[in-house]
């Protein structure tokens, strides 16, 4: 309905635009390894070497084609995080993330960029920091879907203490 | 600082309904790759700049080119975006290197029209409290367009059918095209009305494509090539917005473009001495109109012009031989494979629908609904 405030009108509109995007043929094999195997697979620059998530086409420093596959351990290191108190919306299901809850991006071992997800951890500062090793939680292979979903969270791996200071 | 502008390269997809198998950097670094073998230039070594062409709403992201930015040399370098058709882009690109800051651009304009759905995405380029709010796309305004125009200076059916047969025969030729075909003014006719005036056939088909260009200085181009094709002429005018505001069946903004960019190409008499147009057909009426528009023949002669055969492969000015918009070109993509065939006409690298002998060409696209804003360029061998 047309909302008037004293003499001022304005209109709701709902600018809902469909998409269907393609992931692209990197991302297609990324995303049916983690599906079918579980497994992470990264992309290294035949030149500088560099291994990148997400697997894309060209590396970008030396412009030349990608085209070596690399996999990655399921562990790495966190090298940032934020407790989020913003109820997100998830945009594949519409509905907010309920919050507290933390992000985080975690250089997963072998690899030279990050993978960013929710971390399945109590949201507090005591028990998330910097340097925290972590590792990825799949899906259980039949309920995979083969979308970044598929990773479920990242979650801290056992018997770690924050470092004092 | 240099003189002149020169093209020293083109690269085009092979245009295709659906392009599912691959995202939209992936589709870019396709031409992009093709067109740095080609030159023989390197990315890192030769450009010094690079432009790329989408839009936001059709890539489903802000800032689309960050999607991009890797595949086009746009790295801890310079990178920029024009979110309109892709002569803006060549216009734009011209411009960096008459003012001396660039010497090597790299062009490249790419949509994946098979993503999302273009009645909703040209529904947001209208104004949302007069306009939008009725549903509005480009399709219905186009409609009001070709009938005001049909009423104004008595166009036929016929002759805005005429246009399609003509270049879906002439888009055989193409092997960039993906729509084409041997159609009678009947077949065209009877294809389903969209709205009225406007029948399927007469609607440019949605599609997935990149084109990508390079632009350099006189300098650098005399080094890349024996010869390039210079950009002899550019200009762009704005019409107002609202369809209230103009006579849809006047073209004064394409008007003031061509005589502008005709001035600067030293251009007297453009039906004399261009030899070749590429213009956008979005629909088919609208390659009559901009016949007019770029002084091919006089105010309501659009029709006539067409009949008379001058607009044909073989005519005295042919018009879109590569079979344009109709034959299948992404939008925002399609100012840039305008600008690339008129540059192919000039190289006499045009194959099959080669035209003849091209001293002149000239590329026309236009951005917003019923050509709201347009765009010319005059390519040359000379």
């Amino acid at each position: 309905m047309t909302k008037k405030e004293k003499e001022l009108i304005s209109i709701p509109i709902t600018v809902n635009v469909p998409y269907r995007f393609a992931a692209g043929k990197y991302m297609t094999k990324f995303l049916m390894e983690l599906k079918n195997n579980g497994k992470i697979l990264a992309i290294k620059c035949p030149k500088c070497g560099r291994v990148q998530l997400p697997p894309r086409v060209v590396c970008a420093q030396c412009h030349v084609k990608n085209d070596e596959w690399v996999e990655l351990s399921h562990e790495g290191t966190l090298v940032a995080f934020t407790i989020m108190y913003l109820p997100l919306t998830d945009p594949t299901t519409g509905k907010p993330h309920k919050p507290p809850f933390v992000y985080g991006s975690v250089r997963l071992d072998g690899a030279t960029s990050v993978l960013d997800h929710l971390v399945n951890i109590e949201p507090t500062m005591d028990k998330v920091w910097v340097g925290m090793r972590c590792k990825v939680v799949l899906r259980p292979q039949k309920d995979r879907i083969g979308d970044l979903s598929d990773i479920r969270c990242l979650e801290p791996l056992p018997g770690q203490k924050k470092p004092r200071g | 600082m240099s003189d002149r502008v020169a093209i020293v390269g083109i690269a085009q997809s092979k245009f295709s309904a659906r392009r599912p198998e691959v995202n939209y950097a992936e589709m870019g670094y396709e031409v992009i790759e093709q067109v740095l073998n080609n030159t023989g230039l390197e990315m890192q070594k030769d450009i010094d700049n690079s432009i790329s062409c989408s839009h936001d709403i059709w890539d489903g992201q802000t800032i689309s080119d960050i999607g991009i930015t890797d595949v086009i040399g746009g790295h801890l370098r310079n990178e920029e975006k024009v979110a309109m058709d892709g002569t803006n882009m060549v216009l734009y690109g011209a411009i960096g290197i008459l003012s001396g800051e660039f010497e090597c651009s790299l062009l490249m304009a790419h949509t994946k029209m098979s993503q999302t759905n273009r009645n909703i995405v040209n529904n947001d380029a209208f104004d949302p409290i007069y306009t939008r709010i009725l549903g509005f796309d480009y399709t219905s305004a186009a409609a009001l367009q070709a009938k005001r125009y049909m009423y104004k200076y008595g166009i036929t059916q016929e002759q805005c059918a005429k246009v399609v047969s003509k270049n879906l025969a002439n888009a055989r030729l193409n092997p960039s095209a993906h729509n084409m075909g041997e159609y009678s003014v009947g077949d065209v006719l009877s294809s389903p009305v969209v709205a009225s005036p406007i029948h399927e056939l007469e609607i440019a088909p949605d599609t997935d494509g990149a084109v990508a260009m390079i632009l350099a200085s006189e300098k650098k181009a005399k080094e890349i090539t024996d010869n390039p094709v210079w950009i002899l002429g550019f200009s762009n005018c704005y019409d107002a917005h609202y369809l209230g505001d103009r006579d849809l069946a006047d073209y004064m903004s394409l008007q003031k473009a061509a005589q502008k960019a005709y001035n600067m190409a030293g251009i007297k008499n453009p039906r004399r001495e261009i030899d070749v147009v590429e213009l956008c057909d979005a629909f088919s009426y609208q390659e009559l109109l901009w016949s007019e528009g770029l002084g091919l023949c006089g105010q309501g002669e659009g029709g006539r012009l067409l009949d008379s055969g001058a607009t044909a492969l073989k005519g005295k000015i042919p018009v879109n031989p590569s079979g344009g918009l109709l034959s299948g070109v992404p939008e925002n993509v399609a100012g840039l494979n305008r600008a690339a065939e008129a540059y192919l006409q000039v190289k006499g690298e045009a194959g099959e629908h080669q035209v003849g002998n091209v001293r002149i060409a000239v590329a026309q696209g236009h951005s917003g609904f019923c050509g709201q804003h347009h765009c010319v360029l005059v390519l040359g061998k000379e």
